[in-house]
């Protein structure tokens, strides 16, 4: 297949083939990832730049190692103590990155919109979101997706049961997207004032009772729940709200017997996860973060490498 | 000095006629109407059967002066809207210092005097620095010379105050603006709810905010019998409260935007983001603009207003979720309005549609500014020349305006407006232009 993508921005225009393809190339990066010497050249000469305006410890070490794992040159441009806080535009920002000779930018950043700007505002460089606020996660996406297909084979016609705050999470949106496109039923659940105004607009169900979506499932996929949420005043307590959603065995016992249980880190344990499913047998969470690196090798890859 | 233009269609505020005729004016004033009227020296413009109407008005533009002249500035202002059609605009009164003290309204009406553009009735707020505590000097203004109060930009905050402030100016003939936005429903909302926001997480505005405020000020017109005016409704349930407090013989009123008339939550979907689409109140669902047209049709919305809302680039053209409220319209508003109502299939008449530019925002401003809603001997000579058929593309570049972000450049648009006068004075004149 001869890729057509320079920038992720967004899952939307990727074709359920382009997904298989992109999800094979993948695999091929995590077998390196079990070789004893886990580089290959090819990124070399390549100037990736990631722009972290929000905090992140674990998208932005997974990018990084997987921009190493492919001989990629790296910079790490952090907003705080950079010109950002001086007041510069983020138009100018991006345009000295780019003057500077970036080949890419992985870019996080609290608002919404802001790599499909960044795009826009580019000349040449790829961009690749790597969280717009609460719009978007592409690669957690293709990571989730890569990791439920490791444990579950060929996702068409399964079932999933996303539990938790989908208001707040841009991993819902960019999960329920690609999860749809792979031929995947989702069903959300969580207390409605953790859900978005317009469900059915996403091409989704809600059911507010956990158990009613977990019956059956093929993926339990639990959301984070920040504990500004309590504060306000979306739930009433944390505590209620770990009886009444949280990843408890009962509720892991409803789902398919080989069900893949999913969290897109980092754990609040028990809060919206107790430890014995975090850590149980149908667990897929670390497996999660292995997978992270090697699709966003893959992505680098494709997007900026050889296959272009 | 006098001038003749001669072979036009003309609306004469309420009725469009069906001959071609002229209009001599002379001093500032319509001095005769009729159809082949001398020369006699006059400058002679041959309109060539395009249609003259009464001098447009706007009811809400934000000039951002005092305090935000990068912005746009009061010369400016006036230019871009003479060059966009407008004869006569109504400024907010958001500026920094805001327009709470009559000192404030003579300098505007002073600028505006010497902008040489559109001219330039400047409302003031409600309350001392538009903070929705304390009632602002309402006479003083109002023998100043402002023609509509507002805190604009926020709704007035405190009921107690709306209510007060209506009952202290029924006597001044200045009415009252109120932007309708119930603001705990809205803290933080960036987009309408709906499809965008569960898209894309942003909180969402939902139309309850808008209606919730319409109710209450409803609720205090009928208690006071004092008039009120909601601007830039963009809600279906905000123009069907409007149109129940009409049919209980209320003096309510309202006005809508060309934005909400044209454009939808989708465009910010299909541009992916982009910030010119970023508006408060938010585009809206389809269901919304369609209502919104048949409010017009039944003669609940009074008036069409820009509201203007011009920025710097630097500030606006930005992330979405970053960037300021506000669409920049002025120069191309009236081409926008004419072109979708053309491509609606002119679901009102061209009368009807003309009115809500001219005499009907012309019957919410005090007394002596009633009549510039109107083509008749005698009156003041604001005209406004439209050529329906002129299809032009909006090319911000050429603006008057300081604003050089707008949803519409580059786009093609069909109906003009290709000359104004002011008072008798021609501050835009494209007759030539394409010919």
């Amino acid at each position: 297949m001869e890729w057509r993508h320079k920038d992720l921005i967004s899952l939307e225009g990727w074709t359920r083939e382009e997904l298989h393809f992109f999800l094979e190339q993948a695999d091929y990066m995590e077998e390196l990832m079990n070789r004893p010497i886990k580089k290959v050249p090819a990124l070399r000469g390549k100037m990736v730049v990631n722009c972290f305006f929000e905090n992140s410890t674990r998208t932005r070490v997974s990018f990084e190692l997987a921009e190493k794992m492919l001989s990629a040159d790296v910079v790490n441009w952090s907003a705080s103590g950079s010109s950002t806080s001086k007041g510069e535009t983020l138009r100018d920002t991006v345009w000295t990155l780019e003057a500077m000779g970036a080949d890419a930018v992985v870019v996080r950043h609290g608002a919404v919109g802001v790599p499909d700007y960044l795009s826009k505002k580019l000349h040449r460089a790829s961009v690749f979101n790597a969280g717009d606020g609460t719009n978007g996660h592409p690669t957690q996406a293709l990571l989730d997706l890569h990791s439920a297909r490791k444990k579950l084979g060929n996702l068409d016609g399964a079932k999933m049961a996303m539990i938790g705050d989908v208001l707040h999470s841009r991993v819902a949106r960019s999960d329920i997207q690609a999860f749809r496109k792979m031929g995947v039923t989702v069903t959300l659940s969580g207390p409605a004032t953790l859900m978005p105004e317009d469900t059915g607009s996403l091409g989704v169900e809600y059911v507010s009772d956990a158990r009613e979506a977990a019956r059956g499932a093929d993926i339990l996929y639990f959301l984070r729940i920040q504990r500004e949420r309590q504060e306000d005043g979306l739930i009433p307590s944390i505590d209620e709200y770990h009886r009444r959603w949280g990843a408890t065995d009962s509720l892991v016992a409803l789902a398919s017997p080989k069900a893949a249980v999913m969290h897109p880190g980092p754990m609040n344990r028990g809060v919206e996860i107790a430890s014995s499913v975090a850590d149980g047998p149908n667990s897929v969470i670390l497996g999660q973060v292995r997978s992270g690196v090697a699709v966003r090798m893959a992505l680098l890859y494709l997007c900026l490498g050889g296959a272009r | 000095m006098s001038i003749l233009l001669k072979n036009a269609k003309i609306f004469d505020g309420r009725s469009l006629g069906s001959e071609c005729e002229d209009i001599l004016v002379k001093d500032g004033v319509i001095a005769r109407r009729g159809s082949g009227l001398p020369e006699d020296g006059a400058e002679v413009y041959d309109l060539g059967g395009k249609l003259l109407c009464p001098g447009f008005i706007d009811i809400h533009v934000h000039f951002r002066d005092p305090g935000y002249e990068w912005r746009e500035d009061t010369e400016s202002g006036a230019r871009a809207a003479a060059a966009g059609g407008y004869s006569t605009v109504v400024t907010m009164p958001n500026t920094e210092p805001a327009v709470d003290n009559p000192v404030t309204v003579e300098y505007l009406l002073a600028r505006g005097k010497r902008a040489g553009g559109a001219r330039v009735l400047p409302s003031g707020c409600v309350s001392k620095g538009r903070q929705g505590k304390q009632l602002a000097e309402l006479g003083l203004m109002a023998e100043s010379g402002a023609v509509m109060f507002t805190d604009d930009g926020s709704p007035v905050w405190d009921a107690k105050l709306l209510k007060t402030a209506l009952l202290y100016s029924k006597d001044l003939d200045v009415r009252i603006m109120e932007h309708p936005e119930e603001p705990t429903l809205t803290a933080k909302a960036h987009v309408n709810e709906g499809v965008v926001s569960a898209s894309s997480g942003m909180k969402g505005w939902p139309a309850s905010a808008e209606v919730i405020d319409i109710q209450r000020g409803i609720a205090l017109s009928r208690e006071t019998d004092a008039p009120i005016h909601f601007t830039h409704v963009s809600t279906e349930l905000g123009v069907d409260a409007v149109r129940q407090a009409k049919k209980e013989g209320l003096p309510v009123t309202c006005d809508v935007t060309p934005h909400h008339l044209s454009l939808d939550e989708n465009c910010i979907l299909v541009s992916r983001f982009s910030s010119t689409y970023k508006v408060n109140p938010p585009l809206r669902t389809r269901k919304d603009v369609k209502a919104l047209w048949e409010a017009i049709a039944d003669g609940t919305v009074d008036a069409i207003v820009t509201d203007h809302a011009p920025y710097h680039m630097d500030e606006k053209d930005v992330p979405f979720q970053e960037a300021p409220s506000g669409i920049a319209s002025i120069e191309c508003s009236v081409a926008v309005v004419l072109d979708t109502w053309l491509k609606l299939g002119e679901p009102v008449a061209l009368e009807h549609l003309l009115s809500l530019f001219t005499s009907g925002p012309a019957a919410l401003l005090p007394r002596p500014w009633r009549t510039l809603g109107a083509i008749k001997e005698g009156a003041t000579a604001d005209i406004t020349v439209l050529d329906l058929d002129a299809v032009k593309r909006v090319d911000v570049n050429e603006w008057k305006s300081k604003a050089r972000l707008c949803p519409w450049d580059g786009e093609m648009l069909q109906g003009w407006p290709v000359m104004t006068l002011v008072e008798g004075n021609v501050r835009m004149n494209r007759l030539e232009d394409g010919e």
